[in-house]
């Protein structure tokens, strides 16, 4: 295996009582896809918050390609090539989707001579193109999710952080989503790391997952024994108590 | 579509800009007067006080509510420079400009990382203290009298409002040019969301501390062209009322516009003095204009009329540079 694109190792985070995320480390290799899984609330947005530069942890430490990224602002850590969406989509109100997605190739990564051709090109990859003239906030949930890909992608990043990237979709959404990150992946060796709820589509996405609850890895490994996991099961389901059986 | 990132200025908007500007500059050839030539002169440096807290606050959402600043202290740079240090009159013109972008960059680096409405407040609360510190520094600032005997930059009055007018248009197609250029949509991203122009690598609070000095070197080069009008400086330059009746004219003009502003900069202050004649119910009639203006129409008058208008004469919709409120 060849050097880890990102390596994090003991992040912390508390909000006052709540300790958000523990002692949290990960190593990802250059063109993986990994998942973090969770219930809500387990840590999962904190943990890509920190990541990127949103949140300052409180101790720990990100490496990615041997850079560290702590204390860095978000823009800095994008212009490195770590990009991110927002699990709530946040398109720029006011903007075309065209313009959107411009705005993620001003930053300093980019060197393309169209910048609009090169946009357009990245709607045609998310499936946008016929929008590419609406207002960003016309569009419905599933072209949002979207457009934060393609925003995402407008950076150039070779780590794409995805979060809860299928949440709110219908089945046929889910089904191309995948689609397309598989594309993304196979096609241009993006790494990809996304966060998100126990879901078929998901599992059969990633190939190794790490599993979260109270922000804590409970487990780790390949989707299939992650599903079977105890830990797992019970972070979803809760625990099997014995029914009691006096009349 | 346009294939081409950042439209630019097309051919139909400059040719009506210059049309706009050659008839301003006639007005006072087929109606002379002293009177007229210094209502357009004021109506024109508030153009370009408007254009430039457009470029600024139309644009990145970020309202400045003490605009006055920058040209209060663009005034007295111009009167220093004059007056005290004995330098021609045309030093004052640079020399306001680098002072206010001076201002706009120490002003901006504590303010503009506030959220909310703390940018607008600090902004106020910065002009408020100008105006006392001219008081308080009276020995130097020559306290409410201010500066007296400044050089007038041209004598004669009609050149001097054709000198400001061409300052105006050139200044509005530069501000206009960048609007619709990469920084124009970098600024409109930031207008729409923060966190989402962070994510796309942008460093947000430069684009705004830059884009505040290019918004107060053209107020303070308005400020210095008043300066050289009115022939003195004083503390009321900084008054807020200047502050809040600029961004009262972008409102009407079309926020986000930059041309809209200047338009409505010189509708607003010809309006004034027009109502000179109903006499004391001046201020009312003033009040309701502006009110029914700004109930019946949200996203100005200027910005909007000149979009359907340029539908018409045939010119493609390329979209409105800032779209603002009027999308």
């Amino acid at each position: 295996m060849s050097a880890p694109i990102l390596e994090v190792s003991d992040l912390d985070k508390r909000f006052g009582g709540l300790h958000a995320v523990k002692r949290f480390k990960l190593s990802v290799a250059p063109a993986e896809i990994v998942g973090i899984l969770g219930p809500n609330g387990a840590g999962k947005t904190t943990i890509f918050n920190l990541l990127s530069g949103f949140i300052a942890p409180d101790q720990g430490q990100v490496l990615f390609r041997g850079t560290s990224l702590i204390g860095l602002r978000p823009d800095r850590i994008v212009g490195l090539g770590l990009a991110r969406t927002f699990q709530l989509c946040r398109p720029i109100i006011g903007l075309t989707v065209l313009e959107n997605v411009l705005v993620g190739s001003l930053g300093p990564r980019v060197i393309a001579k169209n910048l609009a051709d090169r946009a357009l090109a990245l709607l045609d990859q998310v499936g946008l193109t016929n929008k590419a003239n609406s207002p960003a906030e016309l569009l419905s949930y599933g072209d949002l999710r979207r457009l934060e890909i393609a925003r995402a992608l407008a950076t150039a990043p070779e780590l794409l952080l995805l979060d809860e990237p299928f949440a709110g979709l219908g089945a046929a959404e889910i089904d191309a989503l995948s689609t397309l990150i598989r594309s993304l992946h196979s096609q241009q060796n993006l790494t990809i790391l996304l966060i998100e709820h126990k879901l078929r589509e998901f599992m059969q996405l990633v190939s190794r997952v790490v599993a979260i609850d109270f922000g804590e890895i409970i487990a780790e490994g390949p989707p299939s024994t992650i599903v079977n996991d105890p830990r797992v099961i019970e972070a979803y389901i809760g625990r099997q108590t014995p029914v009691p059986t006096h009349a | 579509m346009d294939a081409r990132a950042f439209p630019g200025l097309d051919r139909l908007s400059t040719a009506s800009g210059l049309l706009a500007l050659g008839a301003l500059g006639a007005l006072p050839i087929f109606f002379p007067g002293k009177y007229l030539t210094g209502v357009l002169t004021v109506a024109a440096i508030y153009g370009l006080w408007a254009v430039s807290w457009d470029f600024m606050s139309g644009l990145t959402g970020r309202e400045n509510f003490g605009h006055s600043l920058f040209i209060g202290v663009g005034a007295y740079a111009a009167g220093f420079m004059n007056v005290k240090l004995g330098f021609g009159p045309w030093w004052s013109l640079p020399s306001a400009m680098l002072v206010a972008m001076a201002f706009g960059l120490v002003l901006g680096i504590p303010t503009l990382r506030l959220k909310g409405p703390y940018f607008a407040l600090a902004m106020l609360s910065a002009a408020v203290i100008m105006q006392r510190l001219m008081l308080i520094f009276w020995e130097e600032t020559g306290g409410e009298e201010g500066i007296q005997d400044i050089t007038p930059l041209i004598k004669d009055h009609l050149h001097y409002y054709w000198f400001v007018l061409a300052l105006l248009g050139a200044s509005t197609v530069s501000l206009a040019a960048l609007a619709r250029s990469r920084w124009g949509l970098i600024l409109r991203a930031i207008r729409g969301d923060e966190a989402t122009c962070l994510a796309a690598g942008l460093p947000i609070t430069r684009y705004k501390i830059v884009s505040l000095m290019i918004s107060a070197a053209f107020a303070g080069l308005g400020g210095a062209l008043y300066a050289h009008y009115q022939l003195q400086v004083s503390p009321q330059l900084f008054a807020v009322v200047t502050s809040i009746t600029i961004i009262t004219m972008v409102y009407v003009g079309g926020i986000g516009t930059i041309y809209g502003a200047a338009g409505g900069a010189l509708l607003l202050t010809i309006m004034t003095e027009g109502l000179r004649q109903v006499g004391e119910w001046r201020l009312m009639a003033y009040s309701v204009m502006l009110i029914l203006i700004i109930f019946f129409l949200p996203s100005g008058i200027i910005a909007p009329s000149w979009q359907r208008l340029r539908k018409s004469l045939g010119g493609t919709d390329r979209g409105l540079v800032g779209g603002g409120p009027a999308g």
